[in-house]
């Protein structure tokens, strides 16, 4: 029961805040109790505890900023990538904040995100939103800044079955990137399928949740993982 | 409210209509059911209108209660004000349900029109009430001749059932399906849908052998779940094809996240369907041709097609459209490219798969019979044969044709294999407009799928096929 635990507490702690967003590291938290496979992203509020965050997970990491109010992270500047050592880490959050603050000058900022740099994978969106008609529905696509314009996503009513995720993942018409091209390895497709099946089964238990975007996941040829992770929750009058 | 079978059952088959407010000349409603089955009567107050009813031997009443005996359906016609009225007397009188074609309601937006409305569905609610409508054509029954277009056949048989959100769609695909050598055995418009919706239809057709196929038309839902829970249901054990109109491509909301900006309505209904199981279609042609190769071919999933054309251009182009539906058009046996090779005409002609046949059957149909034959014998061959057919000389000779529809029906009981006539025109097909008609009635009317153009038959044979071979992985 550990899980709930955790999930509850994260839960109640954003209500408590009149929050519906949850941050990257309370939405990877969440997601990490409830048995998805994510990258370990930790909280740190100065540019010190960033260093000593990347000491203990090791380097190259990544950083990106932490606020309620931001939620296009890279349209801010909120997100940077392959730092190699502690002196990076330290100019990228004073550059981070600098920049940040000036873009998004009325956003409240709680620090940065610190986690490993997953290893490059073939990157695909896995998403869940709340349908105004069918309800709750799950979405897979091709990851990347390009999703919203092509629109090469497919939808599914949840609970999935594994025929539907089967589905979902082979009728995007990115299929044969997937597939793999040049040689390349593919991504694990069966993997990708468990990862729709998990997520569907996560919005079944937690009602409470809205929406949520795993986006990018890294799809590998053995396995996937989420790089980054939100989580927005229902207002609490709506369930 | 969930609506009560049993009295939904009595008002789509009833043994007793009262139609209510018909008015001349044309005495629409009457006229429509002059060779209904059950009893019928008429509840009409305005003197004027009374004498017509009564030239036509339908008896006349004042108000629905003084109708002798049991009343199945109450067709209402009156205007909106007196709706309300004839539904108290409904109620009263414990019909088993009314069909409203009475519009002016909740779809004029005006709020005294909504407020009307909601006092009849309150009646209806109240007292388990099925209502058909407001705003609609309401209920054919083939068998039972209860009919809302006086082109609506009737007799024995059924080869589908039809629901849709629009009349004028409604008339569409149940003429439009008669004319193509297909049984429509109900058809139900169902209008703003208020009480009885979309899913209390769907799911009473799931046990209606009326409906051994289901065509739908609809616009949107009322509500989602109940409607994706009771369509999957529906399309596990009928093929159900769903025409939806008026979807829109905006966003969902102003949205936190990448999923659900990107979650249109059309984008989330497209994903509910598949998952359903149930045929999409785009338009009422499309929906045609899929009802045609739903009713006239054998369910069947083989993707191995063999493919009949005039000539050599024709060829290359029916396989060009096959291929893309997602067919394989594969090479036959050796055992069959030597039966073929002892009487193909091969100097302007080919028998690889395609065919080009012209040279050989044009005139000499007992050669179909040898091609026929030597396809039904060889394995590769497993989704069915589509022929190009010609209607030249068919307004002098009609007899040609109709032995090659023998030998085609003949390959189609032995192998249980679709057969699609392709009729496209040019190539083939030439001579006067009204003998292409007449020879594409004929291949209808025989109880083959026939299609204008490659592209619609092998799409549409496309959609049927992969709803079967769906049906069979269950």
């Amino acid at each position: 029961m550990t899980s709930l635990t955790v999930t509850d507490t994260i839960i109640t702690q954003a209500r408590s805040e009149g929050r519906s967003l949850l941050s990257e590291v309370e939405s990877k938290n969440l997601l990490v109790a409830e048995g998805i496979s994510v990258t370990d992203a930790q909280l740190a509020k100065d540019a010190d505890e960033a260093v000593s965050v990347a000491e203990t997970l090791g380097y190259p990491v990544v950083m990106k900023i932490i606020s309620p109010d931001i939620a296009h992270k890279s349209d801010v500047g909120g997100v940077v990538v392959g730092l190699a050592d502690s002196g990076e880490v330290k100019s990228a959050y004073d550059e981070m904040m600098a920049k940040v603050s000036s873009v998004a000058s009325t956003a409240r900022i709680d620090g940065v995100s610190v986690q490993n740099m997953a290893e490059p994978g073939i990157e695909v969106i896995v998403g869940a939103t709340t349908d105004p008609q069918f309800g709750p529905v799950m979405m897979f696509g091709l990851g990347g800044v390009f999703v919203e314009v092509l629109k090469d996503v497919s939808f599914r009513i949840v609970p999935l079955e594994s025929r539907d995720a089967k589905q979902m993942v082979r009728e995007i018409d990115a299929l044969p990137i997937l597939e793999g091209v040049r040689g390349q390895d593919g991504a694990d497709l069966e993997a990708l399928e468990t990862l729709l099946l998990s997520i569907s089964e996560l919005i079944e238990r937690r009602p409470e949740i809205a929406e949520l975007d795993l986006n990018p996941v890294f799809a590998y040829s053995n396995g996937a993982i989420a790089v980054d992770a939100r989580i927005v929750l229902h207002s609490q009058n709506d369930v | 409210m969930v609506v009560d079978r049993d009295r939904l059952e009595r008002a789509l088959n009833p043994k007793s209509v009262v139609v209510v407010g018909d008015k001349g000349p044309g005495y629409m409603w009457l006229s429509n059911m002059s060779e209904y089955t059950g009893k019928l009567y008429s509840v009409q107050v305005d003197p004027n209108e009374i004498p017509g009813i009564e030239e036509k031997n339908i008896p006349n009443f004042s108000s629905v209660a003084e109708v002798p005996g049991e009343v199945d359906l109450v067709v209402c016609a009156v205007p909106r004000q007196i709706a309300p009225i004839i539904i108290g007397q409904a109620i009263e009188k414990q019909v088993g349900g009314v069909s409203m074609f009475t519009s002016g309601f909740a779809e004029t937006g005006e709020p005294d029109a909504i407020e009307l409305q909601k006092k009849i569905v309150d009646a209806c609610v109240e007292s388990g009430m099925p209502l058909v409508g407001p705003n609609c054509m309401g209920i054919y029954n083939r068998e039972l001749g209860v009919k809302f277009s006086n082109q609506q056949e009737q007799g024995q048989g059924s080869d589908l059932g039809v629901i849709s959100q629009s009349g004028t769609h409604g008339i569409g695909i149940s003429l439009g399906s008669q004319r193509l050598g297909m049984k429509v055995g109900r058809t139900i418009s169902i209008g703003n849908a208020v009480v009885c919706n979309e899913s209390d239809y769907i799911e009473y057709l799931i046990d209606d052998e009326k409906s051994p196929i289901v065509a739908m038309y609809l616009e949107g839902v009322k509500d989602g779940p109940r409607f994706f829970a009771g369509l999957k249901k529906l399309a596990q054990k009928k093929p159900v094809v769903i025409w939806r109109g008026g979807g829109t491509d905006a966003g969902a909301r102003a949205a936190h996240s990448h999923t659900a900006s990107l979650a249109t309505d059309t984008a989330v209904w497209d994903g509910m369907i598949r998952q359903s199981g149930a045929i999409p279609t785009e338009s009422l042609e499309d929906t045609l041709d899929v009802l045609a190769a739903l009713v006239h071919a054998p369910a069947c999933a083989g993707l191995g097609t063999a493919l009949v054309a005039m000539t050599g251009g024709q060829s290359v182009a029916i396989t060009d459209q096959f291929q893309r539906a997602g067919f394989d058009v594969p090479e036959l046996s050796q055992k069959s490219y030597d039966t073929l090779g002892e009487f193909f005409v091969t100097i302007g002609g080919s028998y690889r798969n395609p065919f080009d046949a012209a040279s050989t059957i044009r005139s000499e149909t007992e050669n179909l019979e040898k091609i026929l034959e030597v396809l039904a014998e060889d394995s590769n061959i497993d989704g069915g044969v589509a022929i190009e057919l010609t209607t030249a000389g068919f307004d002098k000779e009609p007899e040609r044709l109709a032995a090659q529809l023998d030998l085609l029906a003949e390959y189609r009981t032995k192998t249980d294999q679709p057969i699609v006539a392709m009729m496209p025109e040019g190539g083939a097909v030439s001579g006067q407009a009204e003998v292409v008609l007449a020879a594409r009635t004929k291949v209808s009317e025989s109880g083959f799928p026939v299609y204008p153009s490659f592209r619609r038959g092998a799409e549409a044979l496309a959609r049927v096929q992969s709803y079967w071979s769906w049906r069979y992985s269950l």
